[in-house]
C-alpha cells in the first residue's frame, strides 16, 4: 500500500515541473510520468483492487483527487503551450508583403478605345444602338449620299486618301467621316432610328501636335416622328455630364456642315474650371467640341425617307479629342506611339 | 477674315463699343470669332504741325533746319528727311514724346544746334513701312497743335472671323454690319459713291464662258496719279491684313473688304484694242501672275484675256503684264462675277488661295458688281484723282434669278422643337433681309447676297439664329434598344481578356509600307503578300493598306525596347484590308498580340511559345470556345514554336515565336511571341449545357508514356480521351521529362487521369479495362508505349 503522503508529494512535484515545462512534448513527457502506466497513482489505484473497503475510501478518494489535478493542470499547461507554439510557427513563416504581390499582372485597354466604350455604353444605356461600316467605303457612301456635291473640297486629293481597288480611280476611299454607315443604316432601316458609329476615320493629314491621317469619330443620329433640335440639346447635354462626370453646360452657336441645315457648334463648359478659365480650356470657360445639326432634308431623301413626314439630328465628335481634353494631352501623336509610358498611365 | 469694330460701326449704329460684347453677338450668329486685336496709337506727344520755314543746317550739309508752327511759339527743329518743304504738314514729336518702343524724346543738340523734338516719319511711329522720308499729311489735315494720335481711327478692336463656306454675305465690313443690324433691329448705312462721267470709254467685253462669267463689268478711270494711298486708307487696309500698294490696288482692296466684292484694276494702255475676252485658258498656256510665278494654265482655268495673252486668272489673280504701275494714267476697273466651284478649283490647282479666292468661291451677291463698281471709282477718284469716264459696261449674259421659298410655318416647330408664331418667323426673315408675304405658308423671297438659302430648312436655320440656338428647348428621348451587336460584344470581351492576360492595348495607323510586308516573310502567294495600294499616299511608309496587324504591333515593340522598356507585351484590334470578289475589298476586323522579354510581375520569365498558345487558350475561353492548337510551320513564324489556333474545326488564326530572322528585320534580339486572329470568323457560342455533378467520389490515377519526339502533347491527350470512356472526368499532361532511361529521341509524359460515374462509385474492376484500352490505343496510334505498365 503506497502511502497517501507519498502520493501527494508526487503530485505536488509534477505539478510544479508542469509549471516550468516548456513545450508540448515536455507537458507530453509529464503526462506519462504522472498518470502513465508506471506512475505512482496508476500504482496505487491498481492496489486499491485488494485494499479493504476502509483502505479503499480513504486511498480512492485521493488517487482521484490527485488525478483530476494532474490531468487538469496538464491540460491547462498544454493549451498555454501549443498557442505559444503555433504563435512562433506562424511567425517564421513571415512574408513580406509588401513585395510585389503574385499576380497575372493587367494590361490597359487603350485610353482611346476606354472612351470608345464609354460613349458606346452611354448610349446604349438609352437605347441606341451600335452601328458599324467598312473604313474602305465607295465615294457614294461618303460623299454623295452625304449631299456633298461633286465639286466640294473634301473630295479632293489632297484632303481624301483614295483607295487602288476598282476601275474608277476616285470610286473607293479610306472614309473621311463615319457619316456614310449613317447613309447605309438609313438604306436598310426604317424609322424611327437611333444609331451610334464609333469608328476610324481617315484624312490625308500627315502628323502634327493635333492631325493624324487616322483618327476615331463618334456620331449619333436619330431620326423619326417628332424628333427635333431639342432633342439634340437634351440628348447632348445628358452626353456631357455622363461623360465628364458632373453637371455641364453647353452653347450652341449657328455652323455649317453639308449634312444638317441647321448646323451648330456645340461648346461645353471646361469640366476642370467649370467655365471660370484654366489652361485646358485656354481661359476660355467654353471648350468648342462637336458638330451636330438637324439632319439635312437631301440626306434623308437620299436615304428614301419622306423628309416631310420625319426629321432627324446628327453630331459627330472626335473621340481622340474627347479624350484629350479629358485628359488633358496635348498632342494627337501620343495616342498612336504604343508608348508603355503612355500606356501604363491608363489602367 | 479681320474686320474692324470702327468700321463695321460706320456701317451701323452699334449700342455698344465693348468689342467682347459684339464678338459674342457675332458668334451667336454663326461667324465665329477667333480672337480680338486690340489697336491704339503706340505714341504719345505727337502732335500735327506746319512747316513755317527750312533753312540749312550750319555745319552738316546732310541735315536741314525746320522751323515749325506745333500751335504756339515757331520751334526749330533739324531733320534728315528730304521729302517735304515749305507749308508741309507734318507729325512732331514734342519733347516728352514716348514713341514706340518706350523711346522718350528729349532736346539735343545735332551738330551743334538743339532739336527739341523731332519730326516723325510712319515707321518711327509704328504705322507703316514707308521708308522714303518723314511722314507727309494732307494739307489740312488738322491744326496745328492738334494730338495726331487723335486723328488716327484708334483705339480699335480688330476681331479674327473665321466665316463658314455657306456665307459668303459675312465676308465683308457691310455684310457684317447687315448681321449685326439684323440682330439689333437697327438700319445699316450703304457707302456713298460720288462721281460724276465725262466722255466714253472704247473698253469692250466679251464672254465666251456664260456659266462661268455670268457678269462682268468694266469701268474706265481715266488721269489717275498713282501714288501712295491716304494715310487711313493704309491704316484700315493693314489693320485688315492687307498689304498698302498704290492708291489705285489699294482702292480695289479696300472696296473688296468693305463690300466683299474681289475687283481688279488693269492700266488699260496696256490692254490691246482695249477689249476684253473671258475664256478658258489654253492647256499650258503662259501666265506670269501678280506674285512673280509664271504658270502653266489648264484648259480648266477660266482666264481675263486680251485680244491674244491672258491678263489675268479669273476670280484668283491678275497677271503681271496689265498690272497698275507707277505711270499708269488709265485704269480699267473690272468687277464680275464668277461660278464659285470653278473658282476654288482652279484654285486649288494653282496653290492660290487669294482674298478674291476665298470670296468667290463661297458665291458672291451677283448684283454687287455694278455697286462696288461706282464705289471703287468714287473712292478711286477721291485717293488719285482723275475722272471717270462714261460708258460703263455691264456685260451680264445670265441675269440673276431670285429665290422664293414657301415656308410652312409649322416647320419650325416640327424641325426645332419650339413654338414659333407665324408673324415672329416672317420677322428673323425681314430683318435678315428677306421679303416675307403671306400668311401660311410664308411666301419668301431671297435676298440676292444670300446664295446659300434655297430651301426651307435653310430658312429654318435663318430663323433659329435670330432666335438664338440656346433659347430653344431640352429634351431627352430614349431609343428602341439595341446596343452592342455579337460581333461588336465578342470584340470588346476579347479585348478585356486580353488586358487581363497582361497585354496593353495600342492602336496604329492602318498604312504599311512594302518592306514591312517583306520583312515578315509570308509566303509569295499568301494574300497577305498583295496589300492594296493607295492612290495618294502620303508618304512610301505609308503606301499600302495593312493586310496584317504585325508590322503595327513589332513597331510598337521595337520603339518600346529602343526606350529602354525591353519587356513589352502589345495586342490591337482592328481590320485589315485583303482583295476581294465585292466593289469594296475584304475587312475582316482582327485581334492581334506580340510580346517580347520578361513578363509582368514577379512570376518572372521570358515571353515564350508557350505564352503564345496560352494566351490564345485564355482569349477564346473567354469568348465561349474551346481552342485547338495544331503545330504546324507557319510562314514567318518559328519553323518548331509555330502553330494554327482551330476552334470547332475551323481555322482562326495562328500563334508562336516569330522566326528569329523576322525578329531581326524589327530589330528585337529577345524572343518574340504572336498571335492573329480573325475573330469575326467565329460563331457565337451556343449556351452551354449543365452536367449535374456527379455525388460520388472519383478514381484518380496517373499514366506515363514512353513516346518519340515528335508525337504532339495534344496528340497524346486526343489518343487517352478518345479511349477512355464515357466517364473520364478530366485529363491533364502533369510531366514531362528526357533522358535515362528513355532512349534518345524519347519523351516521358505522365498524365493524371480522373473517372467518374453519375450514379455510382466506380471500383477497381472497371478501371483494368480501361487502363489497358487506353494503352494499346497509345501504342496503336501513337506508337507510344504505358511506362512500368
Amino acid at each position: 500500500m503506497i502511502p497517501r503522503e507519498d502520493l501527494r508529494a508526487h503530485a505536488s512535484a509534477i505539478l510544479y515541473r508542469i509549471g516550468a515545462a516548456a513545450t508540448v512534448a515536455e507537458v507530453d513527457r509529464l503526462q506519462d510520468e504522472a498518470l502513465g502506466e508506471s506512475s505512482p497513482i496508476t500504482a496505487a489505484r491498481r492496489s486499491l483492487r485488494e485494499a479493504t473497503p476502509d483502505q479503499k475510501r480513504a486511498l480512492g478518494a485521493i488517487v482521484n483527487e490527485v488525478t483530476t489535478t494532474l490531468a487538469d493542470a496538464l491540460a491547462a499547461r498544454r493549451s498555454v503551450l501549443a498557442e505559444e507554439e503555433r504563435i512562433v510557427r506562424l511567425a517564421a513563416e513571415r512574408v513580406d508583403m509588401t513585395l510585389p504581390g503574385y499576380r497575372p499582372e493587367r494590361g490597359a485597354a487603350h485610353l482611346v478605345m476606354q472612351v470608345w466604350d464609354e460613349i458606346v455604353d452611354i448610349f446604349t444605356g438609352i437605347g441606341y444602338t451600335v452601328a458599324a461600316g467598312p473604313e474602305v467605303e465607295t465615294a457614294y457612301y461618303n460623299f454623295d449620299a452625304l449631299n456633298t456635291p461633286a465639286t466640294h473640297p473634301a473630295r479632293l486629293e489632297s484632303d481624301t486618301l483614295y483607295v487602288d481597288y476598282g476601275d474608277d480611280p476616285e470610286g473607293v476611299l479610306l472614309r473621311t467621316q463615319t457619316s456614310p454607315v449613317q447613309a447605309r443604316w438609313m438604306e436598310s432601316h426604317q424609322p424611327p432610328v437611333h444609331i451610334i458609329v464609333p469608328g476610324r476615320v481617315y484624312r490625308r493629314d500627315a502628323v502634327d501636335a493635333t492631325h493624324t491621317p487616322v483618327f476615331h469619330q463618334m456620331e449619333a443620329l436619330a431620326v423619326g416622328e417628332d424628333i427635333t433640335f431639342a432633342d439634340l440639346r437634351g440628348t447632348l447635354a445628358y452626353f456631357m455630364d455622363q461623360f465628364f462626370g458632373k453637371h455641364t453646360r453647353q452653347r450652341f452657336l449657328p455652323n455649317f456642315f453639308p449634312f444638317t441645315e441647321p448646323s451648330a457648334e456645340m461648346h461645353v463648359s471646361c469640366h476642370r474650371c467649370d467655365g471660370s478659365g484654366c489652361r485646358t480650356c485656354g481661359n476660355r470657360g467654353w471648350i468648342e467640341l462637336l458638330g451636330c445639326g438637324v439632319v439635312d432634308p437631301n440626306v434623308l431623301e437620299a436615304a428614301g425617307y419622306d423628309a416631310g413626314r420625319v426629321s432627324g439630328w446628327a453630331f459627330g465628335v472626335g473621340i481622340d479629342r474627347l479624350a484629350m481634353i479629358r485628359h488633358d494631352i496635348p498632342e494627337l501623336r501620343f495616342f498612336f506611339d504604343a508608348d508603355l509610358r503612355v500606356l501604363e498611365q491608363f489602367r | 477674315m479681320k474686320a474692324s469694330l470702327r468700321w463695321i460701326k460706320e456701317f451701323v449704329d452699334l449700342p455698344t463699343n465693348d468689342a467682347e460684347v459684339v464678338a459674342g453677338v457675332l458668334s451667336d450668329l454663326g461667324i465665329e470669332v477667333e480672337g480680338i486685336e486690340r489697336r491704339e496709337a503706340s505714341f504719345s506727344g505727337v502732335v500735327v504741325a506746319r512747316v513755317l520755314a527750312i533753312k540749312p543746317h550750319p555745319a552738316a550739309d546732310k541735315v536741314r533746319i525746320a522751323t515749325l508752327d506745333d500751335g504756339g511759339e515757331p520751334i526749330d527743329v533739324v531733320c534728315g528727311a528730304w521729302n517735304f518743304g515749305e507749308g508741309a504738314t507734318v507729325a512732331y514729336a514734342r519733347v516728352g514724346a514716348v514713341l514706340p518702343g518706350g523711346i522718350t524724346i528729349g532736346k539735343k543738340p545735332v551738330r551743334g544746334v538743339m532739336s527739341p523734338g523731332m519730326i516723325c516719319s510712319e515707321i518711327e511711329m509704328d504705322l507703316g513701312e514707308e521708308k522714303g522720308g518723314i511722314l507727309v499729311l494732307p494739307d489740312g489735315y488738322a491744326a496745328p497743335g492738334t494730338d495726331f494720335a487723335g486723328t488716327l481711327p484708334y483705339p480699335d478692336a480688330i476681331f479674327d472671323l473665321s466665316i463658314t463656306p455657306n456665307r459668303p454675305d459675312a465676308m465683308s465690313i457691310h455684310g457684317l454690319a447687315r448681321e449685326l443690324g439684323a440682330f439689333y433691329e437697327l438700319p445699316v448705312r450703304i457707302p456713298t459713291a460720288v462721281f460724276s462721267e465725262e466722255g466714253a470709254t472704247a473698253a469692250r467685253v466679251i464672254i465666251e464662258e456664260p456659266e462661268r462669267c455670268t457678269r462682268f463689268t468694266a469701268r474706265e478711270v481715266r488721269g489717275v496719279q498713282v501714288g501712295p494711298s491716304p494715310l487711313w486708307m493704309r491704316l484700315r487696309l493693314r489693320d485688315a491684313g492687307v498689304r498698302p500698294i498704290s492708291n489705285v490696288v489699294d482702292v480695289t482692296n479696300y472696296v473688296m473688304l468693305e463690300l466683299g466684292q474681289p475687283l481688279h484694276a488693269f492700266d488699260l494702255d496696256r490692254i490691246t484694242d482695249e477689249t476684253i475676252v473671258v475664256r478658258l485658258a489654253r492647256a499650258g498656256e503662259p501666265l506670269t501672275t501678280l506674285d512673280g510665278v509664271a504658270r502653266s494654265l489648264s484648259a480648266e482655268d477660266l482666264v481675263i484675256a486680251g485680244v491674244d495673252e491672258p491678263l489675268g486668272l479669273a476670280g484668283i489673280m491678275g497677271g503681271g503684264d496689265s498690272e497698275v504701275s507707277a505711270a499708269t494714267t488709265r485704269v480699267l476697273i473690272e468687277v464680275a462675277h464668277f461660278e464659285p466651284t470653278r473658282v476654288l478649283l482652279s484654285g486649288k490647282r494653282h496653290g492660290l488661295r487669294t482674298e478674291a479666292v476665298s470670296r468667290f468661291e463661297r458665291g458672291v451677291d451677283p448684283e454687287l458688281p455694278p455697286a462696288a463698281s461706282a464705289r471703287a471709282a468714287s473712292l478711286m477718284v477721291e485717293v488719285a484723282g482723275g475722272g471717270v469716264v462714261g460708258g460703263f459696261v455691264d456685260a451680264h449674259p445670265r441675269p440673276h434669278q431670285s429665290v422664293e421659298i414657301a415656308l410652312p410655318v409649322s416647320e419650325a416647330g416640327r424641325l426645332l422643337g419650339a413654338d414659333i408664331a407665324g408673324a415672329e418667323q416672317a420677322g428673323y426673315l425681314r430683318r435678315l433681309g428677306f421679303a416675307v408675304e403671306g400668311g401660311n405658308p410664308l411666301q419668301v423671297v431671297v435676298p440676292s447676297f444670300r446664295p446659300d438659302v434655297t430651301r426651307p430648312a435653310d430658312l429654318i436655320e435663318e430663323i433659329a439664329r435670330l432666335h438664338g440656338y440656346d433659347n430653344f428647348p431640352s429634351r431627352l428621348v430614349s431609343g428602341q434598344g439595341g446596343g452592342l451587336g455579337p460581333l461588336q460584344n465578342m470584340l470588346r470581351m476579347a479585348r478585356m481578356a486580353m488586358v487581363g492576360a497582361g497585354f496593353f492595348e495600342i492602336l496604329s495607323f492602318d498604312f504599311i509600307a512594302a518592306r514591312s510586308l517583306e520583312g515578315l516573310r509570308l509566303a509569295p502567294d499568301d494574300p497577305r503578300s498583295r496589300p492594296i495600294r493607295l492612290r495618294n499616299p502620303l508618304n512610301e511608309e505609308q503606301e499600302f493598306l495593312r493586310t496584317t496587324l504585325l508590322p503595327g504591333l513589332l513597331d510598337g515593340l521595337r520603339r518600346n525596347v529602343q526606350r529602354n522598356r525591353p519587356d513589352v507585351a502589345l495586342f490591337e484590334v482592328g481590320s485589315v484590308f485583303l482583295r476581294g470578289e465585292g466593289v469594296l475589298p475584304e475587312q475582316p476586323r482582327h485581334l492581334a498580340f506580340a510580346a517580347t522579354g520578361a513578363r509582368r510581375g514577379r512570376s518572372g520569365g521570358d515571353y515564350e511559345a508557350g505564352d503564345a498558345a496560352g494566351v490564345a487558350e485564355v482569349l477564346l475561353t473567354a469568348l465561349g470556345h474551346q481552342a485547338t492548337i495544331v503545330q504546324a510551320a507557319v510562314p514567318g513564324l518559328h519553323p518548331g514554336r509555330a502553330a494554327f489556333l482551330e476552334v470547332d474545326g475551323r481555322r482562326i488564326g495562328s500563334v508562336g515565336e516569330i522566326d528569329p530572322l523576322v525578329a531581326a528585320a524589327w530589330d528585337l534580339e529577345n524572343r518574340v511571341v504572336v498571335g492573329e486572329f480573325d475573330l469575326a470568323s467565329l460563331e457565337a457560342p451556343a449556351p452551354a449545357p449543365f452536367i449535374m455533378p456527379s455525388a460520388y467520389p472519383p478514381v484518380v490515377f496517373d499514366l506515363a508514356f514512353d513516346l518519340a519526339e515528335e508525337v504532339a502533347a495534344a496528340a497524346l491527350l486526343a489518343t487517352v480521351g478518345a479511349a477512355a470512356g464515357p466517364f473520364l472526368e478530366s485529363l491533364a499532361i502533369f510531366d514531362v521529362f528526357r533522358g535515362e532511361p528513355l532512349g534518345p529521341g524519347r519523351k516521358s509524359v505522365a498524365v493524371r487521369l480522373a473517372f467518374r460515374a453519375p450514379d455510382r462509385t466506380m471500383v477497381d474492376g472497371e478501371l483494368g479495362p480501361i487502363r489497358r484500352a487506353i494503352s494499346s490505343r497509345v501504342t496503336d496510334d501513337l506508337g507510344g508505349r504505358l511506362r512500368g505498365g
